[in-house]
């Protein structure tokens, strides 16, 4: 289960666009689970992302839904039952520590808690895949370590979890495999690393 | 589809309408303004071909016998000219007829003719026609059979009020394309501040892997439902304004000099209620659909 660090100045948002199919690549190819994705079919991107999981720095919750419906919506998309819809919202907010807060509206929530919500929302589809761009960039110190112990707490139960990210301390105290990009070519690839050798 | 993803679009369509209840107005505006447009120059324009069709049939020809006509070739002609194609109806003037009408014409002055006998006048038919293009075709078949004398035709009148008739139908229907293009223009262009402010919640519904068409069908139904509710109004409010107006013209003493006839408003609902749900519906879909594209697109 890699647990990937990105590590870029310029250039991250563009990788995490390419891997979302939000950008096309120039030069090269894209493999996403072992499938070449570089020539998907515009029609078929949509279901390339319901296996991915994206979090934002800006945590992008809808501030006219509660922290239910947020998460419900992103069921409601890829037209789940409303059976299962009920099963699995509660289970996910749970598993991020907000099960008191399904019916607040985000803007009642502090960061941290917006954060736990998008991440909700990306997990709540068992997606194989979570991509987080500044995942703590808007967070104090503490908050950030909440999310990353629960991101790691994700990746233990399975899920690939890729972060963007620019904060040294999180990445030198997570020893995770990190890989460091410098203008769009791999520099440094450490299974255990730190934010830089 | 599943039970839910409907409710969820329509859910979502309806809250779109009662949730942006600015630019739901002016579409309202919009669209009942360019539906009203249309109902008053359609309603005028049935009254118009109205009239010209009621004044089509009293149009006719006169086709006049030999004067030494049997009476079985006079039964025999009623037949023939009943077969002839777009004839409509065939009335029988009598020689008889024929002199009364004469003296009625002349007047005070009847004893002109007081010396004649109704013998001097020629039995003859009274010709109308189902349709005034079917005109010439008509005459050309009365022209050719042997009993015929003489046919009065008039012309002129006929290829008058034909050219009326078409000239209305082409201007209602130029009328019809421009103001749907007009409100074509402005509905997207209102729909299109409705997905400016929903950008953000169109932007994560890409991300988490909702198709265009389920990003767009809200919007659409959104759409539909302004468009049946400005047809709904704008019947109301034709049909109310029509039967006003109609009721006010009819009692008039000037009209009623005319004696010409004006349509219901139920003689036209039928036409009008599916131009409108025609409308509503279809500008719902297009319009909603022209300002979705630069949003889809992320």
């Amino acid at each position: 289960m890699p647990f990937w660090w990105v590590l870029q100045v310029h250039g991250k948002s563009t990788l995490i666009k390419l891997i979302l199919k939000e950008e096309e690549p120039t030069s090269g190819n894209i493999i996403i689970n072992g499938r070449d994705t570089t020539f998907l079919k515009p029609k078929r991107v949509p279901y390339l992302r319901r296996s991915m999981g994206v979090v934002f720095q800006d945590f992008r919750l809808l501030s006219d839904k509660t922290v239910y419906e947020n998460v419900a919506f992103a069921m409601n998309i890829v037209k789940a039952t409303p059976k299962h819809i009920r099963r699995q919202v509660p289970m996910v907010l749970s598993l991020v520590g907000l099960s008191g807060k399904a019916k607040v509206y985000p803007d009642e929530l502090s960061g941290g808690e917006q954060q736990r919500v998008a991440l909700a929302r990306a997990l709540v589809n068992n997606p194989s895949m979570i991509i987080a761009d500044e995942p703590t960039g808007n967070l104090d110190p503490e908050t950030a370590w909440d999310i990353m112990n629960l991101l790691n707490e994700i990746n233990l139960r399975g899920t690939t979890v890729v972060i963007a990210t620019h904060a040294k301390d999180i990445v030198d105290q997570m020893k995770k495999r990190v890989i460091e990009i410098e203008k769009g070519v791999i520099i440094r690839d450490d299974r255990k690393g730190g934010y830089s050798k | 589809m599943k039970y839910n993803v409907i409710n969820y679009f329509l859910t979502e369509g309806f809250r779109n309408v009662f949730k942006n209840k600015k630019s739901t107005v002016s579409c309202l505006g919009v669209m009942c303004a360019t539906m009203l447009i249309f109902g008053l120059f359609f309603t005028i324009g049935q009254n118009i071909n109205n009239w010209v069709e009621d004044l089509e049939a009293e149009q006719g020809m006169q086709v006049f016998m030999e004067f030494d006509a049997t009476e079985e070739e006079i039964s025999q002609l009623n037949d023939e000219l009943n077969k002839i194609e777009g004839v409509n109806s065939v009335i029988f003037v009598s020689k008889e007829e024929a002199y009364n009408t004469m003296k009625e014409r002349f007047g005070k002055n009847a004893k002109a003719i007081s010396g004649f006998t109704p013998d001097i006048f020629a039995v003859s038919y009274m010709v109308t026609l189902t349709d005034l293009s079917m005109n010439d075709q008509v005459y050309d078949a009365i022209n050719n059979l042997d009993t015929v004398r003489e046919i009065q035709n008039k012309r002129d009148t006929v290829e008058t009020l034909s050219k009326v008739g078409s000239t209305i139908k082409i201007v209602t229907f130029v009328m019809f394309a421009i103001l749907i293009l007009i409100s074509l223009f402005i509905i997207s262009n209102t729909i299109k501040l409705t997905v400016h402010a929903r950008r953000k919640e169109i932007s994560i519904m890409k991300y988490v892997g909702a198709t265009n068409g389920f990003i767009r069908t809200p919007f659409i139904i959104e759409g539909i439902i302004i468009g049946l509710i400005s047809g709904i109004l704008s019947i109301l409010v034709v049909g109310g304004g029509y039967n006003y107006i109609a009721n006010q013209i009819a009692q008039s003493e000037t009209w009623q000099k005319l004696s010409l006839g004006i349509l219901s408003f139920g003689d036209m609902i039928v036409q009008i209620v599916l131009v409108y749900m025609f409308l509503g519906v279809g500008i719902g879909i297009i319009g909603s659909s022209i300002s979705m594209r630069k949003y889809l697109d992320v």
